[in-house]
């Protein structure tokens, strides 16, 4: 887990960076609804620089493949 | 094959940084708000997903320190939204915020009207009045503010930059119906419109839409969109919570015209059809749309009167007349002492006034003796000036009534003429003001601008006699003269080379004869020129002298000089001559404190160290 994930998904779900792990995702994590799930995405592009697409969005599931999609984008520290 | 160019929604690098700040403080006051008490409760119902909208409008409203809480209502229900509003947002609210987009509530009849579908326009229109309908009722039956928005542009589907031109078109069906929605929500009283056609113009037709969040979440607005939409619906409720600001206070020179009038005359300043008199014309008329708003006009000008309504009645680029004015405190006091008689003579608070002058010296004074004025610093580009202005949120008020567009007319009929007496104690202000003059022996790379100095000052200018470099430089190396420059500084910076002096020094080396006494008006004031007189005074006296002669001139300009002398403890003995015995000299007052240059002692120099400097710079 990289310090740059860790803090995007801790400030957008209010939660601790230490309780964000690869398997933090919306069946184990209340805050990840919807809503959440929309800012996060904006809070992805904004920090990392990038595009996503509606097949990656829909993708991420959970950290662990925000992270692959991070790194596939040649985000280095994802 | 090129790479395909970046989507439009990622946003300008500018505008992604403002909207990630704004993203970022209300994410920092959600997680630390605990314990502070909303003053506002903001309920936002909208045929979209309308979540991520409240950052921005929170963000806005903590800029002018206030702090909101959202509710948002289910989305696409605006018309159950209306006819109980308790239940939409689950508790009351001070202010509902209602939007809508054409292609929510109309597809049907977009797609008819664009297949050539007679009727279709006639069905939206019946769908927009029973929408203004329920308006109507919301307004009836809730006590807070209603805000309501004019529906951009279509996006998607049928939507592309051809059709937003085509009045027979997409274009046309929308400029109908968002015009007729327009018209009747000006028929109910009491309801504000947020146009978020104009924010989609502003933030970009291509950059307000983000479809993949349209298909994925039912949000089909960029960030670019959301951030100066939130903008602008916190200017809008700020509006009506906070009382406008009632008069602007206008500097003159380089603010209502380019160049100082008292330096450049009436037909050197800049001001009429020819760039930068055109920014500065323009400036005026911004002015007059605020006065005919309500808003009073006023100047605050260090200036000599006439001079200045020189300007206002006889210069044919001057869009603002004498008669659109209010008050006025033109004249060499402080600003600071003149802003509250502006607000006493027009009977309110210096809190309603606003202050805008170029000079940054000026602007941080104000903040400092009257912090309760709002000071605002004109653009140096000329350029920048109305469009940094029009962004102004100080003086938005919702309605606009007849009394508010009358007032400032009214006021200038009522003006009060009185002499009003009251001043500000102002010695604690000059305390603070830690002013330092450093009096020095001009050197050679100071004589283009002593040089410049005594060929353009009017006004503090005892003898006006002008010079040319080479006689300037002739002078500075003969021992029978002094030449010294002043530099004047205080806590909020340093005004330059600012004054000079020549002083003729008698063969027995007991009177100095000043020659050329001028000050820039900038640093006038405050104690300037007494501790100008003081410093001169020591440098004399150590080097044996006892007396110092001086002539005044008058001139059409130097009015304002007229009572240095006398005040500075010299007597007349002769038409234009004064004298004063060093002995009677004034010390430099206690709030100033004389600079010792480097290399200079303060108490003059030898005239031969300046001569062999001189020829060290002349010989390279």
């Amino acid at each position: 887990m990289t310090a740059r994930v860790a803090k995007v998904f801790s400030e957008v779900l209010g939660v601790s960076a230490e309780q964000i792990s690869d398997e933090t995702s919306p069946d184990n994590t209340p805050q990840w609804d919807s809503m959440a799930a929309m800012t996060l995405v904006v809070a992805i592009e904004d920090e990392f620089d990038v595009t996503l697409s509606t097949a990656e969005i829909i993708s991420m599931r959970n950290v662990e493949i925000v992270r692959k999609v991070l790194r596939t984008k040649g985000v280095a520290d994802a | 094959m090129s790479e395909p160019m970046a989507p439009a929604y990622a946003g300008d690098v500018a505008g992604r940084a403002a909207a990630i700040e704004a993203k970022k403080a209300w994410r920092d006051h959600v997680s630390g708000a605990a314990g502070r008490a909303p003053a506002l409760r903001v309920g936002l119902a909208a045929s979209f997903t309308a979540d991520t909208l409240v950052p921005f409008i929170g963000a806005a409203l903590l800029t002018a320190d206030t702090v909101a809480e959202f509710k948002v209502g289910p989305y696409n229900q605006l018309f159950q939204t209306c006819l109980d509003p308790q239940a939409s947002f689950g508790g009351p609210c001070d202010v509902i915020v209602l939007l809508w987009r054409v292609e929510d509530l109309m597809l049907d009849e977009i797609t008819g009207f664009l297949s050539g579908d007679a009727e279709a326009l006639s069905r939206a229109r019946a769908k927009l009045a029973s929408l203004a309908a329920a308006i109507r009722q919301l307004r009836g039956g809730f006590p807070g503010m209603v805000v309501v928005g004019v529906p951009p542009y279509p996006t998607g589907g049928a939507a592309s930059l051809l059709s937003l031109d085509n009045a027979g078109g997409l274009g046309g069906f929308h400029r109908t119906l968002a015009g007729e929605f327009v018209d009747e929500i000006g028929r109910i009283e009491g309801v504000s419109v947020v146009d978020l056609d104009a924010v989609q113009r502003q933030a970009g037709f291509a950059a307000s839409f983000d479809p993949r969040k349209w298909y994925l979440y039912r949000q089909p607005f960029s960030d670019a969109f959301l951030h100066t939409a939130g903008r602008q619906l916190g200017r809008i409720i700020m509006a009506s919570r906070r009382a406008a600001k009632k008069c602007v206070v206008l500097d003159a020179d380089n603010t209502l015209w380019g160049g100082i009038v008292g330096e450049d005359g009436i037909d050197g300043i800049q001001i009429g059809d020819e760039f930068p008199g055109s920014a500065y014309r323009d400036f005026h008329k911004l002015l007059l749309s605020w006065r005919a708003r309500g808003v009073l006009l006023a100047v605050a000008s260090k200036n000599n009167e006439a001079d200045v309504w020189e300007v206002f009645d006889r210069h044919s680029g001057m869009v603002l007349r004498r008669e659109h004015l209010s008050a006025w405190q033109i004249n060499w006091q402080p600003k600071a002492e003149g802003i509250p008689l502006i607000a006493r003579a027009l009977n309110i608070g210096t809190d309603s006034l606003v202050f805008i002058d170029d000079n940054p010296m000026e602007v941080a004074y104000m903040r400092d003796a009257l912090p309760e004025v709002t000071s605002i610093l004109l653009p140096s580009e000329p350029a920048d000036i109305v469009s940094t202005l029009q962004a102004l949120t100080l003086f938005d008020q919702l309605e606009v009534t007849d009394e508010d567009r009358k007032r400032a007319d009214m006021m200038r009929a009522e003006r009060d003429r009185e002499v009003l007496g009251a001043q500000i104690n102002h010695t604690d202000f000059l305390q603070a003001l830690d002013l330092r003059i450093d009096l020095f022996n001009a050197r050679t790379e100071d004589l283009g601008r002593i040089t410049q100095l005594i060929n353009k000052t009017n006004q503090f200018n005892l003898t006006t006699i002008r010079r040319t470099l080479d006689e300037v430089r002739e002078l500075a190396g003969s021992s029978d003269f002094r030449l010294y420059g002043l530099r004047v500084t205080d806590k909020f910076g340093e005004y330059g080379l600012t004054g000079v002096i020549i002083a003729r020094i008698s063969t027995d080396r007991r009177r100095w004869t000043l020659d050329t006494l001028l000050l820039s008006c900038r640093v006038l004031g405050r104690g300037v020129e007494t501790a100008l007189i003081g410093a001169l005074a020591d440098d004399a006296r150590a080097v044996g002298a006892v007396e110092f002669a001086a002539s005044f001139i008058p001139t059409a300009k130097n009015a304002l000089s007229a009572s240095f002398l006398p005040d500075q403890g010299f007597s007349r003995v002769g038409e234009q001559e004064w004298h004063l015995d060093l002995s009677e000299a004034p010390a430099i007052p206690p709030h100033i404190e004389r600079a010792v240059a480097e290399g200079v002692t303060g108490r003059g120099f030898a005239a031969e160290a300046f001569e062999t400097r001189l020829s060290a710079v002349a010989g390279q």
